[in-house]
């Protein structure tokens, strides 16, 4: 299960909307206890894509390394990555498990109209074959 | 001796540790020292051919090792070496 506090999950649906009609992205840092992993902190990234943003986006590994530092100096841990569906359900896409990796969680959000409309969060294989859901708690406003 | 920065989720095949001291005078050395200590760590970071996974990344101290000398680049005492993902995707 992941668990994403208000303060992280405010960042994350403002850098979704505000990055809007393109895909935003960034990275999830808290901690982990047991079977829960809790956020604390969302570090927005910058979309390094090089072409048309709508419908990609990739991080560059050293803003991640980056993301993982800060996590590090603050005694916390990089926990997962978050994405933008502009105008599209949040489904874990073909690009998305293409380009994914097994450690971290997946967190999806989908942005309608410039709106935050829904979120999933996914754990795709080492294979990059299948992404299973997990379950995602997030602050109901 | 090397350190080797281990990414949260691969602690648990890391006896839990977020980082280790490693030897090596490359990094394919420091990266054998590694999974020769956490076997577990092996299937995480190579797949069943022995090469390392498509979105695996190393980097040596800040610089990605692909722009140095791949896994032939040499490591000094006091380096550091981070495990870092490539990550994109799309709808």
């Amino acid at each position: 299960m992941i668990k994403i506090n208000q303060t992280a999950w405010d960042a994350m649906v403002a850098h979704a909307e505000a990055k809007f009609p393109n895909e935003c992205c960034g990275a999830m840092i808290g901690s982990i206890a047991g079977d829960v992993k809790d956020v604390t902190l969302a570090q927005p990234l910058e979309n390094a894509y090089s072409g048309a943003q709508g419908a990609r986006y990739e991080l560059r590994p050293e803003d991640l390394l980056e993301a993982d530092k800060k996590a590090r100096a603050a005694g916390l841990d990089l926990i997962g990555i978050f994405h933008s569906h502009p105008d599209c359900d949040a489904y874990f896409s073909k690009t998305d498990l293409e380009n994914s990796c097994p450690w971290y969680s997946f967190v999806v959000l989908s942005v309608k109209g410039g709106k935050f409309d829904h979120a999933n969060s996914f754990l795709p294989n080492a294979e990059q074959t299948a992404a299973e859901k997990e379950e995602l708690i997030w602050p109901k406003s | 001796m090397a350190k080797v920065l281990i990414p949260t989720p691969l602690r648990q095949f890391a006896e839990k540790h977020d980082s280790v001291d490693l030897t090596g005078a490359t990094v394919a050395e420091v990266l054998a020292s590694l999974t020769q200590k956490f076997p577990d760590l092996r299937k995480q970071l190579f797949n069943d051919e022995g090469k390392m996974r498509s979105f695996v990344n190393v980097y040596l101290n800040d610089d990605d090792i692909r722009y140095l000398q791949k896994d032939a680049t040499p490591v000094a005492a006091g380096d550091t070496l981070s495990i870092v993902p490539s990550i994109a995707g799309g709808v």
